[in-house]
């Protein structure tokens, strides 16, 4: 069978999602990343748009709309500002450098695939083959907070997951209720608005924003 | 009834609710906790009385959208037995907390204490009306949560939030068990409602059911306080206010019995092998004799009352132990006189345990302090308190015409009993055990001399038991309506043995109500009239005749004696406190006799003039009873959870990324294995 047109457009956009993924691991300007991330959330916006119209189904238009107001415009200025006040502007330290991270998520990538594989074939839906690339991205995100240091990366990393997660749902099943889907996004500001705090508290008590200080609370 | 059991849960609900609703004024706080709890303490003695009568049982339940969880309650003879018995102590220690609540006011939150209270009776309720395993478990553990909550409501106290602690650890460690033992349930019949572990689709095979009677006995046993899960008892019921004490020590633990019964003879269907009676049987009188020996070294009056407790538990234990040694034997009269004794000392106990706490927190709200060397001369100051507090101690020392008095005779009976049993091991070994009682008795009887005697008798000790004052009204007649209880238990067992005939009819298939009441009900038979047989109110008019003989005797012939009152004489010396005999004075017999038990170190520091080594200046004497159940039991699990613990720390590396690796890895692990 051959996948219609839409269908295929969905594919890029998710594409699009997941090579944004792996630029903002490879980037080390932390101010690169933010733009990265905005970059991120268009491109998402994009696919849920398309996905609204090829299934007329309203609401996802509305979840569209939220995620570049929010997370293509609110969150990246509140991003900036924290990385403006803390003077960080780069990762100089990183757990697992550039190429060998690039590496394990192109690995991470492929046990993606390798997860969904039984089950895509069951579904009928055109953004079906969306749900791979979704959880890629989740599974990038979390590797990155794992691999990155700063909070201000490893909170990027977790929108980044985020950004999986609202993908994967549009994927699976074209979204989530109205209204869960504006519970989200308020969880997610809110958390970026939380994180910020806990950033600049970290630079307060460390002068630092490295979260391997806190393993300095452990008695 | 129904009607009753929601008056009951309103007025919980309200007493629970409302102290917390009302702005910063103590008096509103406090009215609006205990009225409420009156209310639903005096419908749950109706409800009790009623459920107790009524022929069937009623049920009711309300479904949840959890599986397996429907909050099912059933009301049947032993359910409201144990609702009659929780809500008089209720009713007396609510009564009691008007006044006793006022003690607190700017040293704990007293909304918080009124609340907590009412939330304590209504969880203590729910646990003995529950008919769902998976219901029961959730209020078995409010009830301990709550009353871990109450214990620590002086929590600025560094002893009060060890004994908290240790509470909390130790009916933990019984709730897995106790969960275990539904687990067993659950599995035979594929669903938590009572009725299918009464009834299992397949029977349990016979190892599992030794299993889940050993996993209840641990589970239910920590909460009972049975030797050695006993250890945190005396922290931990002493710690909390009095009033709740009073309710822990009286009824919470009571709720283990209950459990024990339902678990044994409802759910196990009463046929045992004969060693679990036997093991029951043994703990009731380690427990008896250890409880005692432990309470008389105590001089913190609410210490030694918690230990009483663990000494009473077993006297119950005995009653239940000899009970299912009969029902393995067939002996079904004799197994429902054992039980019948058992829940008889059951209520007693409640009664004047509560009773005997209420007291201890007079003192302690009249000279705020529980150290029993600095009481003395109470009597004078406090004569209501003191009434009563005497009341108490006749009781639980088993003397007549009190409540005390009954259950022990009917549990040494259904002991004595053993003759009728055709194996010769145990025809030793439950004559063995009323000797036991009969030591525990004994050892109860010095304690409480020294309890009653050193607190209220001779001169005061302290100042502050010079100035104490009589407890506000409120406690009085909280005080005044157990010791009415318990005398009433004690002078009426005809009218209560009937009642408790319909608890135990049930488990055992006869009713010994005919055969037990002799003399047109003016007696009380061991069942077999030849054996023995007691008349409590004949006992009584016996005792008043025998003093009124006396003081007859004093008018015929001492009416001409010249009175004179002068001051003791004391060898030309005025008599001062320090001359009276101290509690640790007069425990130091028993103390030397038992020292294989006690194990005490004894300390003796002597001051000398500097003019002279003959004279002594100052004397300080010190003796510490080895805690030997802490010591070679407890503090070597301590110390290997403890080293185990240790080890587990290295994964605890405080590394925010380490610890997202572990989640990280878990995860990709988790969905490879999905595929």
């Amino acid at each position: 069978m051959i996948p219609s047109i839409g269908s295929q457009l969905v594919d890029l956009g998710s594409a699009l999602l997941l090579l944004t993924c792996f630029a903002i691991v490879a980037q080390r300007r932390l101010s690169a990343c933010v733009d990265l991330f905005a970059l991120q959330s268009v491109f998402l916006a994009l696919t849920a748009t398309l996905v609204a119209f090829l299934t007329g189904i309203h609401h996802i238009y509305i979840a569209a709309a939220l995620t570049i107001v929010i997370k293509a415009i609110v969150i990246p200025r509140i991003l900036k500002k924290v990385i403006e006040r803390l003077n960080v502007s780069r990762e100089l330290v990183m757990h697992i450098n550039v190429p060998a991270s690039l590496l394990i998520c192109g690995m991470l990538v492929m046990v993606a695939f390798l997860i969904t594989q039984p089950i895509i074939p069951l579904g009928h839906l055109l953004t079906r083959d969306s749900l791979a690339i979704a959880l890629a991205i989740v599974l990038i995100g979390f590797f990155t907070m794992i691999a990155r240091q700063k909070a201000v990366t490893q909170m990027i990393a977790f929108l980044v997951m985020e950004n999986g997660l609202f993908l994967g749902a549009t994927a699976a099943t074209y979204g989530m209720p109205l209204v869960v889907e504006l519970g989200v996004f308020f969880d997610v500001l809110v958390a970026a608005l939380i994180a910020g705090i806990y950033t600049n508290r970290l630079q307060d008590a460390f002068d630092s924003v490295d979260t391997a200080h806190l393993s300095e609370l452990k008695e | 009834m129904l009607n009753l059991l929601w008056i009951l849960l309103g007025g919980y609900v309200a007493g629970i609710l409302l102290p917390l609703c009302l702005p910063r004024q103590p008096n509103a706080h406090i009215i609006t906790a205990t009225v409420p709890a009156i209310a639903a303490t005096s419908a749950g003695v109706v409800l009790g009385l009623l459920g107790l009568t009524s022929s069937e049982p009623v049920t009711g339940s309300l479904a949840s959208t959890i599986p397996l969880l429907t909050f099912a309650i059933r009301i049947d003879p032993l359910a409201a037995f144990f609702v009659l018995t929780i809500s008089v102590a209720g009713l007396a220690a609510s009564i009691y907390a008007i006044g006793y609540l006022q003690h607190f006011d700017g040293r704990a939150s007293i909304p918080m204490l009124g609340s907590l209270f009412n939330g304590f009776l209504l969880s203590m309720t729910l646990v003995v009306l529950a008919d769902n395993g998976f219901f029961f478990l959730m209020v078995w553990e409010l009830m301990s949560l709550l009353s871990y909550f109450l214990v620590v409501s002086e929590h600025e106290k560094a002893a009060v939030r060890y004994a908290g602690l240790f509470y909390l650890i130790m009916t933990h460690v019984g709730t897995v068990f106790i969960i275990l033992t539904f687990l067993i349930f659950f599995q035979a019949g594929g669903s938590f409602a009572f009725d299918t572990f009464r009834h299992p689709e397949q029977p349990l095979p016979e190892s599992m059911k030794t299993i889940a009677f050993l996993m209840a006995l641990v589970g239910f046993g920590t909460k009972a306080g049975i030797v050695p899960l006993h250890v945190w008892l005396p922290y931990a019921h002493p710690a909390a206010p009095s009033h709740i004490s009073a309710l822990m020590s009286g009824v919470m633990i009571k709720t283990a019995i209950y459990a024990l019964i339902r678990v044994y003879f409802d759910f196990l269907g009463g046929q045992f092998p004969w060693w679990w009676g036997f093991v029951i049987l043994v703990i009731g009188a380690v427990s008896a004799l250890l409880g005692v020996m432990y309470a008389l070294m105590e001089h913190d009056l609410k210490s030694l009352l918690a230990y009483h407790s663990v000494e009473n538990i077993g006297i119950i234990l005995l009653g239940i132990g000899a009970g299912m040694i009969f029902q393995t034997y067939g002996l079904k009269e004799f197994a429902a006189l054992g039980l019948l004794a058992a829940l008889y000392h059951t209520i007693n106990h409640a009664a004047f345990k509560a009773l005997l706490f209420l007291g201890a927190g007079s003192l302690l709200y009249a000279t705020h302090t529980r150290n029993m060397e600095e009481y003395g001369g109470l009597l004078r100051r406090m004569p209501w308190t003191g009434a009563c507090f005497l009341i108490g101690s006749v009781s639980i020392v088993a003397l007549p015409p009190t409540n005390g008095f009954v259950s022990e005779w009917l549990v040494f009976q259904s002991l004595f009993l053993s003759f009728h049993i055709p194996d010769t091991f145990l025809k030793l070994m439950l004559p063995l055990a009323a000797a036991i009682l009969a030591l525990t008795g004994a050892l109860a009887l010095a304690c409480f001399a020294k309890a009653f005697g050193i607190s209220f008798l001779a001169l005061p000790r302290s100042t502050h038991a010079r100035h104490a004052r009589e407890a506000p009204i409120p406690m009085r007649i909280g005080m005044a309506l157990l010791a009415t209880v318990c005398v009433a238990l004690g002078l009426g067992p005809m009218v209560v043995v009937p009642l408790l005939d319909r608890v135990v009819a049930p488990f055992t298939g006869v009713s010994i109500e005919n055969q037990v009441l002799a003399l047109d009900g003016w007696a009380l038979a061991t069942v077999d009239v030849e054996f023995s047989s007691l008349s409590p109110p004949v006992l009584a008019l016996l005792l008043g005749g025998l003093a009124v003989l006396g003081l007859g005797i004093v008018a015929a012939f001492g009416g001409f004696v010249k009175r004179r009152y002068y001051k003791t004489w004391g060898c030309g010396i005025n008599l001062t406190p320090r001359m009276e005999y101290t509690a640790t004075g007069f425990v130091q017999p028993i103390k030397r006799v038992f020292s294989s038990i006690y194990q005490p170190t004894v300390k003796l520091e002597t001051e000398f003039l500097q003019e002279s080594q003959y004279f002594a200046k100052r004397r300080r004497f010190e003796f510490h009873v080895e805690p030997v159940f802490q010591k070679y039991l407890y503090d070597p699990v301590l110390a290997f959870v403890a080293a185990l613990a240790g080890r587990l720390r290295v994964i605890q590396a405080g590394s925010l990324h380490l610890y997202l690796t572990y989640i990280f890895v878990t995860l990709i692990v988790l969905l490879l294995f999905a595929v």
